[in-house]
């Protein structure tokens, strides 16, 4: 019986790498082929003749690293100000005796699940009368806001679980409220923090749609819009697009590899109390 | 060291009010206790005094000053709390220089404090600590060190032992009072505690239902409680309540089960405004023994033995007064040698000049002027 049961969890387990990883290695893996090997019939899973030569291109034919710093402010800056404002939120939420808390935290959630295309026509003229467009605050803002909802209900399912108490001791140590709430509460909300903080960052790292609306200057270009670029408009470069894709989930790898273990427990707390 | 002035004190919910007007003077220097059952909004009035909690209306001021309007950091108090509130990522050297650092104290000050309240509470070895790695005891002493080194006006003390087991209580018990001895700071304790509001407290708060019943020196809460609420929660077991009827100009208290008492000369003038009608008699349990004496002032009473709890040092025993259907119940406190033995018919003796008399309306204290 047990055997069977971790054979079946075994299983389902592999089913899920598998389904997550194949795209990522199969992209991995073109972005060592020449164009004729990808080409070829049959088709071939390794690459014969391996080169990195998709790799220079990528960082040639198209200002790629002007795209990833364009990536990283956006990015960095919005998670940076929707965890300010998220934990906030989320304070009051879960410590000030708010009327209508429920309906507030339900409101939070239908936000959330907004079609993005809805929201796009009024964003843009908001953004070009205020004369933001091709400028970061373009898609800070908006990303900011987009990701605030899920970040709030992260971090406030986090903050319910410090004792009221920390926060009265700190404030009469010689905290304000917001003091303690960044001194005590958000410190041992870590694990919440930095789950809400990289789902916003890959939140905004992966936005096309808003990224495309709001930048039309090729400088300005955010990685997502970018790598569309490298195709023409009768050819599809396919081992080159798959470099500068792999180029452009490196940093995203390197962040979640750094603070997995936070996040792990970031996104599995609340089920069992620690 | 300060004075804490209560005025008129209110807290209400909306349209209910938990806190009535109390009035209070915690003098400096003084310990006060703060006792009651749950809910009877003890430690929301001492929330109150830190700031952790708005009043309604009334006023509070620490060291003369009003401070209604400050926030807790500007209240210049100490609290220490009942789960310890230790802050679980700072060290215990962290926990307790905080609240002096965000003062800005230079540095050396900081170090010079810390250590000194470490000291006193030998906790030094402890330093590099986190809070979970300490005992339950070493927390205490910690979150008393974090409150000592800021040296304030006045201390707050919210339960602060109630997680502690009974053996490591009563050690931390004589801390805090030695340590009181030795700093003669001014301290509001909050305790559901009974054994605790007696062994530390100058004064006694008796709270119930968010009114002060009584505040009072511990000799005198026990000796002379204010109300059938003050005398049925202080002692351990209770006083003893049976109803009465005033007789004889009152000269006689006549008791369930047919027991009649005579009422000692020095308070018949009391009984007599009460001649005719039906109070509460009190009486404690040590003021009943076993050898039946007859005299002025003890009256012996034929009883049976229901009920026996040895308790070492001494033996409760639950014993039914006189006869018949009505006969009341009551519990004595009675030596270890004195061989009893359940069902056993004994005569006892009732010291009557201890026994309380209460108003059974509005539970309140019959006195006589010599009371």
């Amino acid at each position: 019986m047990n055997w069977t049961r971790s054979k079946i969890i075994w299983i389902a387990a592999a089913i899920i790498v598998v389904n997550g990883f194949f795209p990522a290695v199969w992209i991995l893996l073109t972005s060592f082929k020449t164009e004729t090997e990808l080409l070829q019939v049959p088709i071939t899973y390794l690459p014969q003749a391996a080169t990195l030569d998709n790799y220079i291109a990528a960082f040639t034919a198209q200002p790629i690293l002007r795209f990833m710093w364009n990536s990283v402010v956006v990015a960095g800056l919005s998670t940076a100000l929707c965890v300010l404002v998220s934990a906030l939120a989320a304070y009051a939420l879960t410590r000030l005796k708010l009327p209508h808390r429920n309906l507030i935290m339900s409101l939070l959630l239908a936000v959330a699940m907004f079609p993005l295309i809805s929201l796009m026509v009024p964003l843009f003229k908001l953004m070009r009368e205020l004369g933001l467009l091709n400028t970061y605050l373009a898609l800070i803002l908006p990303y900011t806001v987009l990701s605030m909802p899920i970040c709030t209900l992260v971090m406030a399912s986090f903050f319910q679980d410090i004792p009221s108490d920390l926060e009265a001791a700190a404030m009469i140590d010689g905290c304000s409220r917001v003091g303690a709430l960044f001194k005590i509460v958000v410190p041992l909300s870590a694990p919440g923090v930095f789950t809400a903080a990289i789902l916003a960052f890959v939140n905004a790292w992966d936005e096309f749609l808003l990224a495309l609306t709001m930048m039309n200057r090729v400088n300005m270009r955010t990685l997502s819009v970018g790598i569309t670029l490298y195709q023409g408009e009768f050819a599809f470069p396919w081992p080159l697009i798959s470099a500068a894709l792999i180029v452009a989930i490196v940093p995203i790898c390197i962040l979640i590899a750094v603070f997995q273990e936070r996040v792990v427990g970031g996104l599995t707390a609340g089920g069992v109390k620690g | 060291m300060a004075q804490v002035r209560l005025k008129n004190v209110v807290k209400a919910y909306g349209s209910n009010e938990v806190i009535h007007g109390i009035d209070l003077s915690v003098e400096s220097g003084e310990f006060v206790v703060f006792v009651g059952p749950s809910g009877c909004g003890k430690s929301t009035l001492l929330r109150m005094i830190a700031g952790l909690e708005d009043i309604t209306s009334g006023e509070i001021a620490i060291g003369g000053r009003v401070v209604n309007q400050l926030p807790p950091r500007a209240r210049d108090i100490a609290m220490v709390f009942q789960d310890y509130a230790l802050y679980p990522h700072k060290s215990v050297f962290e926990n307790m220089a905080f609240g002096l650092r965000l003062r800005k104290l230079p540095r050396d000050e900081i170090q010079r404090r810390v250590s000194d309240a470490a000291g006193i509470l030998q906790i030094e070895h402890l330093f590099e600590r986190k809070p979970r790695e300490l005992s339950g005891g070493q927390r205490q002493r910690v979150a008393m060190g974090r409150a000592i080194v800021r040296q304030p006006k006045a201390f707050l003390f919210d339960e602060p032992l109630s997680n502690l087991d009974a053996l490591l209580r009563a050690e931390m018990r004589v801390e805090i009072k030695k340590l009181h001895q030795k700093l003669r700071n001014t301290i509001i304790y909050v305790t559901h505690d009974q054994v605790e509001a007696m062994t530390l407290a100058d004064r006694i708060v008796v709270l119930q239902a968010g009114k002060l019943v009584q505040c009072d020196a511990p000799d005198a809460i026990y000796n002379r409680p204010a109300a059938h609420f003050v005398a049925g929660f202080m002692g351990s077991p209770p006083m003893n309540f049976l109803p009465c009827q005033v007789g004889d100009g009152g000269r006689i208290l006549h008791l369930p089960g047919g027991i009649d008492l005579n009422v000692p000369a020095n308070r018949v003038a009391e009984c007599a405004r009460h001649s005719g009608r039906s109070l509460t008699f009190g009486l404690r349990p040590e003021h009943i023994s076993a050898n039946a004496q007859s005299g002025a002032s003890s009256a012996p009473v034929s009883a049976r033995l229901m009920l026996i709890e040895p308790l070492g040092s001494d033996t409760l025993g639950v014993i039914r007064l006189g006869n018949g259907e009505e006969a009341g119940e009551i519990t004595g406190r009675f030596p270890p040698e004195a061989g009893l033995s359940v069902g056993q018919s004994l005569s006892v003796s009732l010291a009557l000049n201890r026994f309380h008399l209460f108003d059974p309306d509005s539970g309140k204290a019959i006195r006589g002027a010599d009371w």
